[in-house]
C-alpha cells in the first residue's frame, strides 16, 4: 500500500481550509454587519404571518331594540394567478358556486398580477364549497357584510357601508366612529406546510368590536308610515313625498321617511338621489304651514285683540305685487283664528304688518328657521331665511303666509312641536343612546330646548289649528275621536333655472298634533306635485292615516277638547 | 432528559391543537349565533309580517274605536255619535 502523495493531501487540506475560512468569515460578516437584522427579519417573515381581524361593526337598533341594520361574517375570494395552473378549468368549477361568468372569471384568473378578488362578501357556506374544491391559486379572506334586516325601511335614515364597511350615508356615515370599532391582529409563526408551530410566536390582539347606535326610530311605526306614504304618492300621482312623526315631548323622531326610498341591502340599484333623506337635506318654502308663527308671533307680542275682526278681501297690492287668496271672496270679516282657519293668505300679510318686521324674523328665527336643527344626521340643512337687513318690501308680507323662506320638512315639525310643547321648541333627535359591546348604555345628551314663546300663547296657537281642523282647511285631517290641531300648506316651487315659480305645480303639506290638548305626537306630511293640489286635499288625509297609525301603535289616548279661539266666521 | 422534552412537546403540540380545534368551534358557533340573530331580526321584519298577514286575508282596521268606561258598567266608542271626517274636506292654501 503506497501513500498519497504528501502534496496531494497538503493541497486537499489547504482547500479545504480555505472554504472552511471563507465560511467562517461570512458567518462573521453576516453576524456582524449590519445584514444580520435584515435577514433575521426576513427569516421570520417567511415563518411568521400576521392577519388582521376586521372589528365587527356595531348594530343600529330601533327605539325598541330591533335590529335595523347588522353585520355578518362573510368571507372575500382572492386569486393569485401565479398559482392558477388552468384558468379555464378552474373558472367552470368556480362560476356554477359564485354565479359569475366563465369569462369574468378567466379575465381574473389570467391577470398579471399576484392578487385579484374574485368575490367579495360571500357567504360562509359558499366560501366553504369553494374551499372544498382545492383549486391551486384560490384564496380566502375573512370580512363581513352589512345586512338590513327590514329591507327599505328607513334605508334614508340608516344610510349604507361601502365594500370596505366604511359608512357612505344616513347614520352609518354619521356615527361611523361609533359604529366602526377598531380593527385587531393575529400574528403566528408557520411551519413550512402553513400549520401553527406550537410554542412559536402567537400575538393575539382582539379585535374591538364597535358600539352599537340606539336609534328613535320605532320599527313598526316607520313601516305603516312607508305604507301610507306610497299609498298617497301612488294615489296623488306625486313625484314624492316625506312624512315625520315626532314626540314633542322629547324631540324623539319616531319615524321619518321620504319617497321614493331604495333597498339598503342592494343600494346600487337604485338611482343615487333616492339616498338623499330628503326630510333633513331639501329645503322647500312652506307656504301656509308657515302662518302659525306669525299667529304664534301676534298672539305672543298681543299685536292685535283675540277678538278683533279684520276686514279681509281677497286680494292685496304689496310693493310692485297683488298677492290673494287661494280663492275669491268679498270682504270678509275675520278674527286671527279665522285667518289661520281659513288659511287666508291676506289676512296673514295683515297680521304680519301688526307684528312687523323686526319681531316677525325674531320669531322665525327663534322657531328655528334659517339654521340646521342640529339633529346630528350628515347633510342637514338649515334652509333659507335672509337676514333682516335684506328684507325688501315684499318679503314681510310674502313670509307671513310661507313663500319667500325656505324650510326642512324637520325644522317644520319642530315649529309645530314648539307649539305642543308649550311654547319650547326642543332639539330633534334621531338617536337615543350608544351601546357598547359589553352592554353599556350611554345615553345621548340631552336634547336643547329654548323657550319661544309662553304656555298660554302655545295653547292659544293650539286652539286656532284645532279650529282649522275643526272648521277649516284642514278637515280631511280629522281623526274619529280625536282632536287635531294643524294647518294645511300649498306652497308654490321656486323654478330651479330661472327665477320666479313654476306655475300650476306645488308642494301641498299638512302639520298638525294631536290630542290637541295634551299632545303626544307631532305628524308632518308633504307630497311633491300632487295632483290635487292642495294640502287639505292631498296632505291631509295621509296626515289623518300616519295620525291613526300613531295611535294605535303608540297607545295615544284622546283628552278634554279645546274649546274654539274666538271667531267671527259661522261654524257648524 | 430527552425523553421528558419530547413528552413535553408532544403535550405541547397536543394542547395546540385541542385550542385551534376549540377556537374553530368557538367561530363556527358565533356565526351561527349571528346567522340566528339576522334570521330573527329578518323574520320579524314588519314587511314581512305585514305581506303574510296580507296573504292570509287581514287587513288593517278601518277606523279607530276607543271605548271611555264612565265607570257605570257602560260603555261608549269615542266618536261613535259625533260626526267624523267633514265629506268635503277643504282646499287649504
Amino acid at each position: 500500500m503506497t501513500r498519497p502523495p504528501a502534496g496531494r493531501l497538503v493541497a486537499i487540506f489547504a482547500t479545504m481550509s480555505l472554504a472552511f475560512t471563507a465560511i467562517l468569515v461570512r458567518l462573521a460578516l453576516l453576524q456582524v454587519s449590519g445584514q444580520a437584522a435584515e435577514l433575521k427579519e426576513r427569516a421570520l417573515d417567511q415563518r411568521v404571518r400576521t392577519v388582521v381581524l376586521p372589528a365587527e361593526r356595531g348594530q343600529i337598533l330601533d327605539r325598541g331594540g330591533d335590529r335595523l341594520a347588522m353585520s355578518t361574517p362573510a368571507v372575500d375570494l382572492y386569486a393569485d394567478p401565479r398559482f392558477v395552473t388552468d384558468p379555464w378549468a378552474t373558472a367552470s368549477r368556480l362560476s356554477p358556486i359564485l354565479g359569475i361568468g366563465i369569462p369574468d372569471l378567466v379575465r381574473d384568473l389570467s391577470a398579471d398580477t399576484t392578487f385579484v378578488y374574485l368575490a367579495r362578501q360571500v357567504e360562509p357556506e359558499v366560501a366553504e364549497r369553494t374551499r372544498a374544491l382545492e383549486l391551486p391559486g384560490i384564496g380566502f379572506l375573512d370580512a363581513s357584510k352589512r345586512t338590513y334586516p327590514a329591507g327599505a325601511l328607513a334605508p334614508q335614515v340608516l344610510g349604507f357601508v361601502g365594500i370596505d364597511g366604511e359608512g357612505l350615508s344616513g347614520l352609518e356615515l354619521g356615527y361611523e366612529e361609533v359604529l366602526a370599532g377598531t380593527p385587531g391582529e393575529r400574528t403566528t409563526e408557520l411551519d413550512p406546510h402553513g400549520q401553527p408551530i406550537a410554542g412559536g410566536i402567537d400575538i393575539h390582539r382582539p379585535p374591538v368590536e364597535g358600539s352599537s347606535v340606539l336609534t328613535t326610530i320605532d320599527r313598526e311605526l316607520q313601516f305603516q308610515v312607508q305604507a301610507a306614504l306610497a299609498e298617497a304618492v301612488s294615489a296623488e300621482g306625486a313625484r314624492g313625498g316625506s312624512v315625520i312623526v315626532m314626540d314633542p315631548d322629547t324631540g324623539e323622531i319616531l319615524a321619518m321617511a321620504s319617497y321614493p326610498w331604495f333597498d339598503p341591502n342592494a343600494f346600487g340599484e337604485s338611482p343615487a338621489w333616492t339616498y338623499r333623506n330628503r326630510a333633513v337635506t331639501d329645503a322647500f318654502e312652506p307656504g301656509s304651514t308657515n302662518k302659525v308663527i306669525t299667529a304664534a308671533a301676534a298672539v305672543q307680542e298681543a299685536a292685535l285683540p283675540l277678538d278683533q275682526q279684520l276686514s279681509v278681501p281677497w286680494t292685496m297690492r304689496v310693493g310692485d305685487f297683488t298677492i290673494h287668496d287661494s280663492h275669491p271672496h268679498g270682504i270678509q270679516k275675520m278674527t286671527l283664528g279665522d285667518v289661520i282657519a281659513e288659511s287666508s293668505n291676506i289676512g296673514a300679510v295683515q297680521v304680519a304688518n301688526r307684528v312687523g318686521s323686526s319681531a316677525m324674523a325674531s320669531y322665525l328665527s327663534r322657531f328655528g328657521l334659517g339654521r340646521p336643527t342640529g339633529v346630528g344626521f350628515p347633510g342637514e340643512v338649515g334652509g333659507i331665511m335672509l337676514p333682516l337687513y335684506e328684507w325688501s318690501d315684499t318679503s314681510l308680507a310674502t313670509m307671513a303666509y310661507g313663500q319667500g323662506i325656505s324650510a326642512t320638512p324637520l325644522q317644520m315639525v319642530s315649529v309645530y312641536a314648539t307649539i305642543a310643547n308649550e311654547g319650547r321648541w326642543i332639539q330633534p333627535r334621531l338617536v337615543k343612546a350608544t351601546v357598547d359591546p359589553d352592554g353599556t348604555v350611554h345615553e345621548a345628551p340631552a336634547p336643547a330646548t329654548r323657550r319661544v314663546i309662553s304656555a298660554a300663547s302655545a295653547q292659544m296657537v293650539s286652539r286656532m289649528l284645532a279650529y282649522a281642523v275643526q272648521h277649516g282647511t284642514g278637515g280631511n285631517a280629522q281623526v274619529r275621536g280625536f282632536q287635531v290641531a294643524g294647518k294645511t300648506g300649498t306652497a308654490r316651487i321656486a323654478a330651479a333655472d330661472r327665477a320666479g315659480y313654476i306655475e300650476g305645480q306645488y308642494i301641498a303639506s299638512f302639520i298638525g298634533y294631536l290630542p290637541a290638548g295634551d299632545p303626544q305626537v307631532v305628524i308632518a306630511a308633504i307630497l311633491d306635485r300632487p295632483r290635487a293640489g292642495y294640502g287639505g286635499l292631498a296632505a291631509a288625509p295621509l296626515f289623518q292615516r300616519v295620525a291613526r297609525a300613531s295611535i294605535t301603535r303608540l297607545g295615544v289616548t284622546p283628552v278634554e277638547r279645546l274649546p274654539l279661539p274666538p271667531h267671527a266666521l259661522p261654524v257648524g | 432528559m430527552v425523553f421528558g422534552i419530547v413528552v413535553l412537546h408532544v403535550l405541547l403540540a397536543q394542547t395546540s391543537f385541542r385550542i385551534d380545534r376549540a377556537e374553530r368551534t368557538i367561530e363556527e358557533l358565533s356565526e351561527e349565533h349571528l346567522s340566528l340573530i339576522r334570521e330573527q331580526a329578518t323574520l320579524s321584519a314588519p314587511g314581512r309580517i305585514a305581506a303574510w298577514a296580507r296573504r292570509h286575508g287581514m287587513r288593517l282596521p278601518d277606523d279607530i274605536r276607543i271605548l271611555h268606561a264612565p265607570g257605570d258598567g257602560s260603555a261608549d266608542p269615542a266618536g261613535a255619535g259625533t260626526p267624523s271626517i267633514d265629506p268635503t274636506g277643504g282646499s287649504g292654501t
